[in-house]
């Protein structure tokens, strides 16, 4: 075998420094991941002079994930359950400094309205009254609050199109791309043939790159792949050479990347993805895409 | 030896007290009974009495090690990446509110346990204050609007498999929650060093020295 699979133990592992925000609703929409190689090693490439050349034809494919930019939305029973323990916390709860001064406001209010009120006396436990007090401080931040709109959870209001990379904020979505394999024009992830002489990860991001109108910038998290999809050619394009291709499939993180609105590209949860992809395709692909 | 000695000791034994017993149960009658069982109790047994040492146990139990003071604190070793492994890792969580930091990054921990990564060490760097400072429109002075605490919490991984990195790290991502950042560096020994306090009078000795 002309040495994909081991090429991870092959390859000397680099230093990686990944640092991964997550802020609130940008305008990207898209998590900022940025990854930087403190020093890369020379990639060793195992040439072997090999015998037979294998008879499978090797692909390399990136499932590129966008990871959800807003916390996910509560079940019924998660809401009533926060809830609870909310109330719960509140009750057991001491008083906070902020609340400590409210109340020897008010109660020293109520001692200067009351009629036998000694201004001297007061003043001296106190030092001299403070200007703002706790209730000014409140209702202040209680205008500033007011002024503050947050942003519109669910953008989708409008119906954007499927292959916005900003349709479901809460949820992780897939990259599905349209390819012509063989005769057939279906869905499937971003795929390349793998050329002899370079790792199956490059043919992966070579994959990724070589989309036409789209520049995503991937973060690729290790260099083992995450699943293999094996399949054989119908009989008709079935030679000695060549009796099937076997796809291996990289997992890739979206860092920031803008495409324009054209057909070929696809964003989908995983549980859309049955209504794209082929059957024993989406079998493998099932199984190494989390849904978290 | 020994045993030929209680052996001995044994055959002597008999013939003293054939000889000597009636004497022996004399003295014992005339004495008082409690008297006599204190007097048995804190007296040790003669070498050649057959219940000599009979009480011993502490020459059964295994070596303990002397106990030592407490040592100044070392750093642990730092491990550099090999093929299949990276080294010392120290995953980063901070973010302004502690129950999520504090949360996420137990969660973390308990991930790598369940996952079989170890966990070399798991500690927290002080709080940072930050001050929002205002400046009005009008004026030119600045007040204090709030003032922000930022949080961080840092696990040290050892020993990442590289074939279990990326679902680890996918992991992580999607689990992430809101306004929590997350980083995960190699460890150096300036990491280290950056948590002591600094001495101002042991450097500006040192000062003096050099």
């Amino acid at each position: 075998m002309a040495a994909p699979c081991s090429r991870m133990a092959n390859r000397p592992l680099w230093q990686f420094i990944t640092n991964v925000r997550r802020t609130g609703l940008k305008h990207t929409g898209v998590r900022q991941i940025s990854l930087s190689s403190a020093c890369r090693a020379a990639t060793q490439t195992r040439s072997k002079t090999e015998g037979v050349p294998s008879p499978w034809k090797l692909y390399g494919a990136v499932c590129l994930q966008r990871l959800p930019v807003i916390s996910q939305e509560r079940n019924p029973i998660e809401d009533q359950f926060a809830e609870l323990m909310h109330q719960m916390e509140l009750e057991r709860s001491l008083l906070s400094d902020h609340e400590q001064r409210l109340l020897e406001d008010s109660e020293r209010m109520t001692r200067k309205q009351a009629d036998n009120y000694d201004s001297d006396e007061e003043e001296a436990d106190y030092g001299g009254q403070e200007t703002i007090t706790a209730q000014d401080q409140e209702d202040t931040w209680e205008q500033k609050l007011k002024h503050f709109q947050p942003a519109l959870r669910d953008r989708d209001v409008g119906g954007t199109p499927l292959g916005s990379v900003e349709r479901c904020l809460g949820d992780s979505l897939v990259l599905l791309v349209q390819q012509t394999v063989g005769k057939e024009t279906i869905w499937l992830l971003p795929q390349a043939q793998w050329e002899a002489g370079e790792t199956l990860r490059q043919t992966a991001e070579r994959g990724l790159s070589s989309l036409p109108e789209a520049d995503f910038k991937a973060t690729f998290l290790g260099n083992t792949p995450c699943g293999v999809y094996r399949y054989k050619f119908p009989k008709e394009v079935r030679t000695e050479r060549c009796v099937g291709a076997k796809v291996f499939f990289f997992k890739a993180f979206l860092s920031a990347g803008s495409a324009s609105q054209k057909e070929p590209f696809l964003w989908v949860k995983k549980t859309e993805l049955q209504g794209y992809l082929k059957p024993p395709y989406l079998e493998k692909v099932d199984r190494f895409i989390l849904n978290l | 030896m020994q045993w030929r000695k209680l052996r001995a000791s044994f055959a002597l034994h008999s013939r003293v007290l054939d000889q000597a017993g009636l004497l022996f149960r004399a003295s014992v009658s005339v004495q008082h009974p409690i008297q006599g069982s204190l007097a048995f109790s804190n007296e040790r047994q003669y070498r050649t009495m057959p219940t000599h040492g009979i009480g011993k146990y502490k020459h059964l139990l295994p070596k303990e090690a002397p106990k030592k003071k407490k040592e100044r604190q070392q750093m642990k070793q730092i491990k550099t990446a090999t093929d299949a492994e990276y080294g010392t890792l120290n995953v980063k969580v901070s973010g302004y509110d502690m129950i999520l930091v504090e949360h996420y990054s137990q969660y973390i921990h308990n991930l790598c346990n369940r996952l079989g990564v170890k966990v070399a060490e798991s500690y927290a760097l002080p709080t940072k204050s930050t001050e929002v400072m205002v400046m009005p429109e009008q004026g030119t002075k600045m007040y204090v609007d709030a003032i922000l605490k930022t949080h961080e919490r840092i696990v040290q991984l050892s020993q990442l498999n590289a074939t279990l990195c990326p679902t680890f790290m996918e992991v992580l991502l999607k689990n992430q929650p809101e306004g929590i950042q997350l980083s995960v560096k190699l460890h150096t020994e300036a990491d280290y060093q950056a948590r002591f306090k600094a001495r101002p009078e042991l450097e500006g000795l040192m000062a003096q020295m050099t």
